[in-house]
């Protein structure tokens, strides 16, 4: 994207039925126009890298505080073709439906109208090309886009989604729309749009044709398409379509409450308190990102505490804290990606450098039996000496010889594997997960926002892979956390960001069980200035993590960076499990003193606190009732 | 968020200025919800203070260990002169503590803080000398020394009355006494844990006679240990009580026990609640005392951070050398930096208001731009744990 400074940055959306509106901007000097998947499209709005994009109505909702230009939005009124879900039965026969993903917009589209018939199909996802694969006897699939054009009479029954819409409310549905950050376009902006518009829509009839030659499917049924079941006006009709599809779906608790905004000066009364905020929150409606922000920036130490605090309460309504008997234990120090703000790691071939013997391993293994512990959290450097065969083997060999759970390797281990022997994320699970790996911890996220990935961790993988790995692994049927360090060079915007990140691939997948989070650890031999921290904004922080992440089972409070005082105070601050009894070399200060609190402080603390506490395991299924 | 319906009450009566009874005070301790305690506790300091936020530059001098009373709960006092670890420091010793600082880069201390054992075989002159000495270096130095137990002990030892104790040592230069010692009043509490020294009457007449003399005084409590929450409560009211009297209070501290080497070491030390709660507490009831301090020595500076919303505005001073807690195994650092200090108190989003003794104001800073979250960069403040190895993550 070009860095000129004044020149409005633009991203528009490859689609057949997005063409009209962007097509004619392509050469328009006043602005750069780029072209994304919608789901880097909303990345790239949130992390401001573009001012304004054609974003689905679903993520507008889930970023919170856009703005929308006006009359222009990709929608229909009655059927549109292009979504649709497909079966060889009726729809009300089916037991499952695939997912095609693309497309948020249409899958809690999708999911309203199957709640609105009381039908509770299994849902699940697949690739794009995988979706009409699926479909078999009472297996149906949701396909969107050239897809479902091309299938169009394939099936012997089919839901068009925006009719069933418009059935029901009577109304038109709108897909997705042109939506500019706050403040980012004014008047003169928005009439380069209506421009394009117009000269895209008297072009209709080119890029159908276009279209057919590059896919193969019919000219004039795709004539058809463009001009009689797609809609590109944002009237009053389809205004109160959009509104109604985000009030249900906000209802239903698939996203964040958000209405249709414009930019106008902006009025007071507009803007919903942040009491108004705090007590949806408390009663687990959706956040916006803008909303998260607000909260993270203005909310009060108490409020958001409270609220949290009432989260927690609803989640878990039994008054119990848990916590595990585990051990970490790092294989190797030796790593190749230098992190500035890590002080463990050694380069290749230096002679601090360590991998463990079986012997060592295994005395730490026996000890972490006897203590009554119940897994081991295994990690370790990137070490390029150490090949996939060698985790096969010691994961083999340590379920024989131990009984313990193995939560093992972060995503970027994984994709380190998957590099060093040229085999897919996918491939590598399936080799670990066949040799006995339980489930993944959720270390490295950091903030999954590429810029500052790049400051902190040059060579580390980009969310989009951190997330990929955490996907496949989900799919796979293995559970994982999600975490986030916060105070190096993130901003607050960053740190909401990387939580709706999680949030997004939970709607997905499910498999996060719990969140933990820590401000950056300064300490000598690190590279990083320290940013800011503080207990306030750890208890705030994790206030708001519970806040934002409505779909995460649990949130636990991180002692080991914050301290078990504050960890303690944390328990009142939304979180509900107090992380892992630690053995002592956990915990190894660049001082060279060490700590760690065993099992019945921990139960002390949690006592103290007004739980119950509670021993679990990595699924967090609890070990014993609470006493 | 339901709220019971005695935590109701209590707000209205705090809203409306009504005082808090005894009932009250116990009820708030028992309150499940501590959140909406320290939410309480955070409005009466507001209305006080606002976010302002009072420290000091002060220094610690514990001049001598050796104390003839044996408190289950002291692992600094050594009972005699020559036991291992006794130690009773050379007036020229003392003194040199505060020469040290004279230099300083943000300036010498404003006040010096003694506290001592109960030495038997020192002459009473040794005290006046001490103080004198101090002023020597620095006319202008504060001294805030010797607790209401040691003031008693002088009286007894030197066959003095409190007041003739107080006239004298104010005669050498002391101006207003530390809050030390209170422990807990309750008679049967205090006869269990410190037996032999002055009991809760004389304590808080020694204190009545300074305040009459035109004395300022700090109170304290050490909870945590044998005592129960309606002890608590009991030891508040009797300060509310003196202070009705005399008006000479100026900051109640609430002091964590801390087990770690005396004669309870068995008992777990109190937890982060307990701390929060306890101060918050000390505000609601305490409707006649300016002042609530989170000493951060006894809290760590991570808790007292919190505190400075659960009813404290105080945060005490940089200190320099304490002893007493860390004797008894507390993991906070033995003293803090001014800037350090000031980020502390910014992190918290309250404005760091440094002062002298007497809560004069010496300094007002600025607040932080954010809320809650200071901007600038900081080394941590390593009170409570070693860090970890870089990739260390909860599982």
């Amino acid at each position: 994207m070009s860095t000129t400074t004044n020149k409005l940055r633009a991203l528009g959306v490859a689609y057949l039925n997005a063409r009209p509106l962007w097509e004619s901007l392509k050469d328009d000097p006043r602005l750069d126009l780029g072209l994304a998947r919608p789901s880097e499209l909303a990345r790239a709005l949130a992390e401001k890298e573009a001012d304004v994009g054609l974003l689905p109505v679903a993520a507008a909702a889930t970023m919170g505080d856009l703005r929308l230009l006006r009359n222009m939005a990709i929608g229909a009124r009655g059927k549109v073709r292009s979504v649709a879900i497909v079966a060889d039965r009726p729809i009300h026969e089916l037991e499952s439906i695939a997912l095609d993903l693309s497309s948020r917009t249409s899958v809690v589209l999708a999911r309203l109208l199957l709640a609105r018939r009381k039908l509770t199909p299994h849902l699940f996802a697949t690739d794009p090309t995988q979706a009409i694969a699926s479909v078999n006897g009472r297996t149906g699939a949701l396909v969107i886009g050239d897809a479902a054009l091309d299938v169009e009479t394939r099936f012997s029954h089919r839901l068009d989604l925006a009719e069933d819409w418009f059935e029901w409310t009577g109304l038109p549905f709108v897909f997705a729309a042109w939506f500019a950050r706050s403040g980012a376009v004014d008047a003169e902006h928005e009439d380069i749009f209506r421009v394009a518009k117009q000269k895209g829509l008297s072009r209709v009839d080119a890029i159908a044709e276009e279209h057919a030659a590059r896919s193969g499917l019919d000219p004039a049924s795709l004539r058809s398409y463009l001009t009689e079941s797609i809609r590109y006006d944002l009237g009053d009709a389809e205004l109160r379509g959009l509104e109604r599809f985000w009030g249900e779906a906000a209802q239903a608790g698939l996203l964040p409450r958000a209405t249709a905004r414009f930019d106008e000066p902006p009025k007071s009364s507009a803007r919903p308190s942040l009491d108004t905020v705090l007590s949806r929150a408390a009663d687990g409606e959706r956040l916006s990102a803008a909303e998260g922000e607000r909260l993270l920036r203005e909310g009060s130490f108490f409020e958001l505490g409270l609220a949290a605090d009432a989260v927690r309460r609803r989640k878990h309504p039994k008054g119990v804290v848990t916590y595990i008997v585990d051990r970490n234990v790092n294989y190797t120090n030796v790593c190749t990606t230098s992190c500035r703000f890590c002080a463990f790691y050694r380069p290749v071939g230096h002679p601090e450098g360590y991998v463990l013997t079986r012997e060592q391993l295994g005395q730490k293994l026996q000890e972490v039996v006897d203590a009554g512990g119940v897994q081991i959290l295994l990690q370790g450097g990137l070490n390029p000496e150490l090949p996939i065969a060698w985790y096969e083997d010691l994961f083999r060999w340590m379920k024989s010889e131990y009984r313990l759970g193995l939560h093992a390797l972060s995503p970027e281990e994984i994709l380190h594997l998957a590099r060093l022997e040229n085999l897919s994320v996918l491939q590598v699970l399936e080799r670990l997960h066949a040799a006995g790996l339980d489930s993944v911890p959720g270390g490295g996220a950091e903030i999954l926002v590429d810029r500052v990935r790049r400051k902190i961790a040059k060579a580390k993988c980009t969310s989009e892979e951190w997330l990929g790995v955490m996907r496949v692994a989900h799919e796979m049927g293995l559970r994982s956390s999600a975490t986030m360090m916060y105070g190096t060079v993130d901003s607050l915007e960053d740190r909401i960001q990387h939580l709706v990140k999680i949030r997004d691939l939970q709607d997905e997948t499910s498999g996060f069980t719990a969140f933990f989070c820590w401000d950056y650890q300064f300490e000598k031999g690190t590279h990083l200035t320290p940013g800011e921290n503080g207990t306030h904004l750890y208890l705030r922080t994790q206030a708001v993590a519970r806040l934002m992440l409505d779909n995460v089972d649990h949130v636990g409070a991180s002692w080991v960076t914050q301290g078990p005082a504050v960890g303690q105070v944390a328990l009142r601050f939304g979180a509900d499990d107090f992380g892992s009894v630690m053995f002592e070399e956990n915990v190894v200060s660049s001082a060279g003193t060490t700590f760690g609190i065993n099992a019945s402080k921990i139960e002390g603390r949690i006592r103290q606190a007004g739980f119950k506490p509670v021993r679990r395991n990595v699924r967090y299924d609890w070990l014993n009732e609470p006493g | 968020m339901s709220e019971s319906p005695k935590l109701l009450a209590i707000r209205e009566k705090v809203r409306s200025g009504e005082r808090l009874t005894e009932e009250d005070g116990i009820a708030l301790f028992l309150e499940p919800d501590l959140l909406a305690v320290g939410a309480l506790a955070n409005e009466v300091r507001e209305k006080r203070h606002g976010d302002r936020t009072y420290f000091n530059r002060n220094m610690r001098v514990e001049v001598t260990n050796v104390c003839v009373a044996s408190c289950l709960f002291c692992s600094f006092a050594k009972l005699e002169e020559h036991m291992p670890g006794a130690h009773t420091m050379k007036l020229e010793e003392a003194w040199h503590e505060l020469e040290m600082r004279m230099n300083d880069p943000g300036g010498p201390p404003t006040e010096v803080h003694v506290v001592n054992g109960l030495h038997p075989g020192l002459p009473f002159s040794y005290y006046e000398e001490l103080l004198r000495g101090f002023k020597r270096i620095d006319p202008t130095v504060h001294l805030k020394c010797f607790t209401g137990v040691e003031i008693h002990f002088f009286a007894q030892h030197y066959g003095m009355t409190y007041e003739e104790v107080l006239v004298k040592l104010r005669a050498a230069g002391l101006e207003s006494l530390p809050g030390g010692g209170a422990e807990i009043f309750d008679e049967d509490v205090r006869h269990r844990i410190s037996p032999d020294k002055a009991t809760a009457a004389e304590y808080l007449e020694v204190h009545r006679v300074a305040h009459r003399l035109g004395m300022r005084t700090n109170s304290t409590m050490l909870y945590g240990h044998i005592e129960t929450f309606a002890h608590r409560v009991d030891h508040i009211l009797r300060l509310r009580e003196l202070q009705d009297e005399t008006k000479g209070l100026q900051a109640f501290i609430p002091l964590a026990f801390h087990p770690d080497g005396n004669g309870m070491k068995n008992l777990p030390a109190p937890t982060a609640v307990d701390d929060l709660r306890t101060i918050a507490v000390s505000r609601l009831l305490l409707d006649n005392v300016d002042h609530i301090k989170a000493y951060w020595v006894s809290l760590t500076p991570d808790v007292a951070q919190i505190a400075l919303r659960f009813g404290a505005d105080d945060i005490d001073g940089t200190i320099v050398h304490e002893t007493i807690y860390k004797a008894a195994g507390s993991t906070s650092p033995g003293a803090l930096g001014y800037e350090e200090l000031v980020r502390l108190i910014r992190e918290a989003g309250r404005i760091p208001v440094e002062r002298d003794t007497l809560y004069n104001v010496v300094r007002e800073h600025a607040r932080a731009e954010v809320p809650e979250a200071a901007l600038k960069p900081r080394e941590r403040v390593r009170s409570r744990l070693p860090v970890l190895q870089g990739k260390q993550v909860p599982s």
